[in-house]
């Protein structure tokens, strides 16, 4: 609990309007996009940098728990009051500072939203590439403290790609700058991608320097369906090899098709084992020949249906299937928890039979969607959280997942964090020394242990 | 309680958050409290025993405008509409009506209207029309009920609506009446105030009336009326926007259309468009009119932004009101149109209201006032 006196300092700092401690706003921060909920003891909305650096040197001293929050729609538990505290929400510190065409970057707060800088970027010739599939809710601030990547990851790779530069609070209150406005910067350390990624455990980012690139003038969306999982996952490898780079690259596995037809998101042939959506981007003329030649694999590769998209409402029908997909899994059974397994692309095809052995194996639902062209999967496991039971036989089927994946050559966490939704695999990945390592590097930051304690490490 | 079905629906939100892209409260007001994802987790930890129902919590679930957007927008198809409407009637049940609120739910059950006036007064916009029939527009009996609703019965600024769309029918020759001071409230102010049980005694009445005209057709030129019709009034009486009937009657052949050059944008209503499921009437009208160019706007039909009319929010936070028909307006500016067409009397009153006060560039037409102009020429 904090003392009245301590409040009131917050309050002072950001004005009373911003310092929320009603019951309806504790209830409104106690979770995130993950499951479990933790009531923080108070709310603050700071408007700008001074404000925080502020906040933080009361915090420090006073050994309050400050946990940063942007939308809130991690998946990972890592912007919730695991330990009690006070949450930090960015709404306010929502200003898009700069668009330099020149140097193809822009500099922002961290509340802006994903959508948002894509949209005024786009205005100028350009993009944003990371498109996490939050981006119309998600902020760029949470996007980097996650290295949230996107369908479009395939080619463009995620936001650490595209990360220039950074403002940081530090846990003491001290103000940091990092990296700049230059793609090429091998000055000292790279504190800048230390940053990246970081759940909110190290510093606050209070400025964003992204890089920008061109908007590509075209796109080509096809979708192929197929009555093997094995023949669209050696469609996905022939595509890789020849050279050609789709911005997407998604697969649907037959479960979650079952689910989608059902829920009405979309139809296709009761035949259907795998479902592949592929989009390339580019010039009109290289665009129009790699759909071709994509859709060419697809067919010598076994797909019993391809369409290729010939305008964007077309494309959009396409991606219908794949965006209403998260949905229709939801309405299967109370609870869905989606996980992130990652592996070497060319063991996708093992990873995925693995998981439907573990399936039949603790008798649990697994539907997968995977960015196939990365090789990152989400196994949404269908569920009821009150069902203790099923829970515990879930817990032991993601385990075996994990271990499977990591001894592919994988990882835990592709694109959406440990958070505490992973935490207790960490051994799996790293040896006690490489987590030691992690350990010490927070404990230089923030040697108090209050930003966002009890998350990941 | 809460009753069963709406406990499925918030157990159903699975707190992704991405209700919040489309909420145009949100977008100002910023805070998770005011997210369509806080309020449906508000109103489960209220049903979980978390939650007690303050002044501030009913404060939160006033601030809504009951438009619908985030409905579309979630993946996991809750039905928002359904739990915050359950809500308000939660809150006004077990602490009361919203202070704001209480003027014109007295004014409802006094006067069967929303305005201070005697219902009697209903038809009195009748009184500035020309070359009034005999009948007045009142019959014994007759094929088709045009519903005017309050507030283009007693609001100066949108009684051009019932001026108009009486001429138009005229035009075409069309059997109609009005209930003129037996017309009711249709009772959806009420069901956004939370006391749904007093809009049933306004939808018995509303419907004996139409009933002892014989008629079984209704129209509606406002879209809140047509939409509570439908959803509450449990009837197999035909219902029609008035944009559904204009557009029969171009079919028809019934009304011949003039040329009338402008570009102009569509704004969809809420309760026409997304929450009534009409979105090609008007858009076929304004086609059917020579000279008309329509360009659309960026979020139009499913998509359409609220002109911050909805939800009895005015009445509660006009400030707000304000904010959301501001950034309609600039929407409708981007479109590079100077004209916006629209078949709402309460998006006419936002959007000309804010327009006039900005002293925007910007005319603001209700279909039938363009209909109307086009007839005459026609
Ligand atoms: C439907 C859905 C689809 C998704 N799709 C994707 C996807 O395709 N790819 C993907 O990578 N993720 C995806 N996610 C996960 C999530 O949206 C991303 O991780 C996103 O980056 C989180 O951003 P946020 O603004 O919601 O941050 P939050 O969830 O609020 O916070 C995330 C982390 O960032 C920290 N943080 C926030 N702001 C700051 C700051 N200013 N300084 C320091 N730390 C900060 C928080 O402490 C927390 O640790 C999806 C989630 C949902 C619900
Ligand atoms: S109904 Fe409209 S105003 Fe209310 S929460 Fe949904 S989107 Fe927001
Ligand atoms: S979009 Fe739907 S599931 Fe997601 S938070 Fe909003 S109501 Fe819940």
């Amino acid at each position: 609990m904090i003392s009245t006196s301590l409040m009131d300092e917050f309050r002072s700092i950001v004005g009373n309007e911003w310092f929320l401690d009603t019951p309806e706003d504790l209830a409104t921060y106690s979770y995130d996009g993950f499951l479990p909920e933790f009531r923080p003891d108070a709310v603050i909305v700071p408007g700008k940098t001074d404000e925080i650096s502020k906040i933080m040197g009361v915090a420090n001293r006073e050994r309050v728990n400050i946990i940063p929050r942007g939308a809130g729609t991690n998946i990972s538990g890592t912007s919730v009051a695991r330990k009690g505290g006070v949450i930090m929400a960015f709404h306010r510190m929502n200003k898009i500072l700069e668009i330099d065409p020149e140097n193809m970057c822009a500099v922002v707060q961290p509340g802006v939203v994903n959508a948002d800088l894509q949209k005024e970027v786009a205005r100028y010739g350009l993009m944003y590439p990371p498109d996490p599939a939050s981006m119309y809710v998600s902020t760029i601030g949470g996007n980097v403290a996650l290295n949230a990547g996107g369908p479009r990851g395939v080619k463009y790779g995620a936001t650490k790609d595209y990360l220039l530069g950074l403002k940081v609070v530090l846990p003491s209150g001290d103000l940091i700058k990092t990296g700049g406005k230059t793609f090429k910067n091998v000055s000292g350390y790279d504190l800048t991608r230390l940053m990246c990624g970081s759940e909110g455990t190290l510093g606050i980012f209070t400025e964003i320097t992204v890089r920008l690139v061109p908007l590509p003038p075209a796109k080509a969306t096809l979708q192929a369906i197929y009555s093997d999982l094995d023949d669209a996952a050696k469609t996905v490898s022939a595509i890789i090899g020849s050279g050609i780079v789709p911005t997407t690259l998604e697969l649907i596995d037959r479960v979650v098709l079952d689910v989608i037809r059902d829920y009405g998101g979309a139809e296709f042939s009761r035949k259907a084992e795998a479902l592949l959506l592929i989009e390339v981007d580019g010039e009109e003329v290289s665009v129009l020949t790699q759909g071709e030649r994509i859709e060419k694999f697809c067919r010598e590769k076994g797909a019993i249906e391809v369409q290729r998209a010939t305008s964007p409402d077309e494309a959009e029908k396409l991606w219908q299937a794949r965006r209403s997909a998260f949905g229709a899994v939801a309405s299967v059974r109370p609870s869905c928890v989606v996980e992130d397994a990652t592996v070497p692309v060319k063991r996708l095809p093992d990873i995925i039979r693995k998981i439907l052995e573990l399936s039949d194996k603790y008798r649990v639902q697994i539907g997968i969607l995977a960015h196939a062209g990365d090789g990152n999967l989400h196994p949404i496991f269908m569920t009821d959280l009150r069902d203790k039971e099923e829970m515990a036989r879930i817990d032991k089927a993601m385990e075996e997942m994990y271990e499977a994946a990591i001894s592919m050559g994988g990882t835990l966490s592709g694109e959406h964090g440990i958070g505490i939704a992973k935490d207790r695999f960490m051994p799996m990945e790293f040896t006690g020394t490489a987590i030691e390592l992690m350990r010490r590097i927070k404990r230089v930051f923030d040697p108090n242990n209050i930003l966002n304690p009890g998350s990941f490490l | 309680m809460i009753p069963k079905s709406i406990a499925e629906e918030f157990d159903q939100c699975i707190k992704c958050g991405l209700c919040q892209a489309t909420c145009p409260v949100f977008k100002d007001l910023l805070l998770e409290k005011f997210n369509p994802r806080g309020k449906i987790q508000l109103a489960r930890y209220y049903s979980q025993g978390k939650l007690d129902l303050s002044d501030h919590y009913r404060d939160i679930f006033a601030k809504c405008l009951l438009c619908g957007a985030c409905v579309v927008t979630c993946p996991s198809g809750v039905d928002l509409n359904k739990v915050f409407v359950s809500m308000r009637e939660e809150i006004t049940t077990k602490r009361g009506l919203h202070p704001k609120m209480e003027e014109v739910v007295r004014s409802l059950l006094v006067n069967h209207n929303i305005s201070d006036e005697d219902n009697a007064e209903r038809g009195g916009w009748r009184d500035f029309l020309k070359d009034l029939p005999e009948h007045m527009y009142q019959k014994d009996r007759a094929e088709v009920v045009y519903f005017v609703g309050c507030v283009a019965s007693f609001f100066p600024m949108a009684q051009t609506i019932p001026q108009n769309l009486v001429r138009i029918l005229e035009s075409a020759d069309v059997d109609f009446t009005i209930l003129a001071g037996e017309e009711w409230c249709c009772g959806f102010p009420l069901i956004g105030a939370g006391v749904p049980e007093k809009a049933r005694e306004m939808a018995e009445h509303n419907l004996a009336k139409v009933r002892e005209l014989g008629a079984k057709k209704v129209v509606f030129s406002c879209p809140s009326c047509y939409r509570t019709w439908h959803e509450y009034y449990e009837t197999d009486l035909e219902l029609f926007h008035s944009t559904q009937l204009i557009e029969r009657l171009i079919k028809d052949g019934a009304i011949r259309l003039g040329e009338v050059k402008a570009t102009v944008t569509y704004h969809d209503p809420c309760d026409l468009g997304r929450n009534g499921g009409v979105y090609d009437a008007p858009r076929q009208i304004l086609k059917s009119i020579p000279g008309i160019t329509l360009v659309e706007l960026e979020n139009n039909r499913a998509q359409s932004v609220c002109c911050g009319g909805g939800g009895n929010l005015e009445m509660v936070d006009s400030g707000l009101t304000g904010t959301v028909a501001q950034n309609k307006i600039e929407e409708i500016k981007r479109t590079g149109a100077k004209t916006v067409v629209t078949s709402c009397q309460q998006c006419i009153r936002t959007i000309k209201g804010r327009a006039r006060r900005q002293k925007a560039d910007l005319t603001v037409y209700e279909i039938t006032e363009l209909v109307l102009q086009a007839i005459s020429r026609g």
